[in-house]
């Protein structure tokens, strides 16, 4: 999980190592603790290291971490030339190694040969057949092929043995995302929520789909996590925000005429508006009219 | 850290001083045979005195206190990580190659 000091340390360090100023090694190993992908500047100042021979002696056993790292951002940059380096030079230290194994499927991956790396993973699984990485590799190679209901197929199999696994259950949920089918995501968000009810971000995705499934009911569910949202992340999250007010006016046209009145969420929604416009006459002044309108037409109708 | 030790060390002392102080000064009570009413004021301003150093060298020396606020800035998540068990190299960064003239050179 990236907080909003990690984020803005990160980002300062990466102005930094831009510009010169030293402390590549540190960034490069914040971008690994907080799983980020930037590839293209992991690749660029990670190769800058590794070409640096007094530099790379300093690292010591962290060395072929770093070869690890560039090697994967390469593949993301379709360098394969520098992957393969870096692969052979990972071979060459640990000659019986899976993990780099793994790496050299993965190359083949990014090659587009599939038929390989899948006879790669198959033989890696044989020795190992319950390597989460190795299975979630195949997920995505089903992924990058465009076979989307194959990728699901997998995902499925793979939940049923590893179901504590909440990032294949954000995984699986993006994809059911990417089909427009929502139940399932919902259903997906909800064992996210359940393995990490403190990320507001996971709140958020959930209360997004149960919105755009629609209905009354749903609608109203929707907004109470829009809520725990604005509760976790102390109103900042600006999103949040607009959801509360759309869900309040929806909920206001779906009863409309049926005459029950819900005085509390009249309230919640004049709060979120408050805090909307404080915030955009701070960050954003010259977009606060087109805010008052928005918020206007939402009451209104 | 060894300032906050050095100081917490003097102030247990100060308060072994004090209880010292506190027997001695009701040995000399029963000599005398009057009653124990209270500790004179010099020992009690050096237990007030102990009590200061011992609970600041306390607070300092652990290291500092984090924020258990969701809210706050420390805590509050604004992104999730990529999930890079899943990533994938069929994307739409093939139409724009990086250009990386570097090798890996050894």
């Amino acid at each position: 999980m990236v907080t909003k000091t990690e984020e803005s340390q990160l980002n300062n360090l990466e102005i930094q190592v831009d510009n010169g100023g030293g402390g590549a090694w540190e960034y490069l190993s914040l971008v690994r603790k907080l799983k980020v992908r930037r590839s293209d500047k992991v690749l660029k100042h990670g190769l800058s290291i590794l070409n640096d021979s007094n530099q790379r002696s300093k690292l010591g056993a962290e060395e072929w971490t770093l070869y690890e790292q560039v090697a994967v951002a390469a593949m993301d940059c379709l360098s394969l030339d520098v992957a393969q380096d870096c692969a052979k030079a990972l071979r060459k230290r640990f000659p019986e190694s899976k993990r780099v194994g793994r790496l050299e499927a993965m190359l083949l991956e990014a090659k587009g040969s599939w038929e390989m790396a899948e006879k790669a993973y198959t033989s890696l699984l044989e020795d190992n057949p319950l390597d989460q990485i190795i299975h979630k590799r195949r997920v995505a190679m089903a992924k990058a092929q465009g076979n989307i209901s194959g990728a699901i197929e997998w995902l499925n199999k793979y939940l049923e043995i590893f179901m504590a696994d909440h990032d294949a259950w954000r995984e699986l949920a993006e994809v059911y995302l990417s089909l427009q089918m929502y139940k399932q995501a919902a259903f997906c968000y909800e064992e996210v929520i359940l393995a990490q009810p403190t990320v507001p971000l996971y709140h958020l995705a959930y209360a997004d789909v149960l919105y755009t499934l629609g209905g009354l009911e749903n609608v109203q569910t929707a907004k109470k996590y829009y809520a725990s949202t604005i509760d976790l992340t102390g109103g900042k999250n600006t999103r949040a925000l607009f959801g509360v007010c759309l869900c309040t006016s929806a909920i206001a046209q779906l009863t409309k005429g049926k005459n029950k009145e819900d005085k509390e969420g009249s309230q919640l929604q004049s709060l979120a508006a408050k805090a909307l416009e404080k915030d955009y006459k701070q960050r954003a002044p010259d977009k606060l009219s087109q805010l008052t309108t928005a918020l206007k037409s939402l009451t209104l109708s | 850290m060894g300032l906050g030790f050095a100081i917490g060390f003097v102030g247990v002392l100060i308060l072994f001083h004090a209880a010292y102080s506190t027997i001695q000064y009701r040995a000399l009570l029963k000599i005398t045979e009057e009653e124990f009413s209270g500790s004179p004021l010099s020992v009690v301003f050096e237990l007030s005195l102990g009590l200061l150093l011992c609970t600041w060298a306390a607070l300092t020396v652990p290291g500092k206190l984090l924020c258990i606020h969701p809210d706050s800035e420390e805590n509050r998540i604004v992104s999730l990580p990529a999930n890079l068990d899943f990533m994938i190299f069929n994307h739409r960064g093939k139409i724009f190659p990086v250009e990386m003239n570097e090798k890996l050179r050894h």
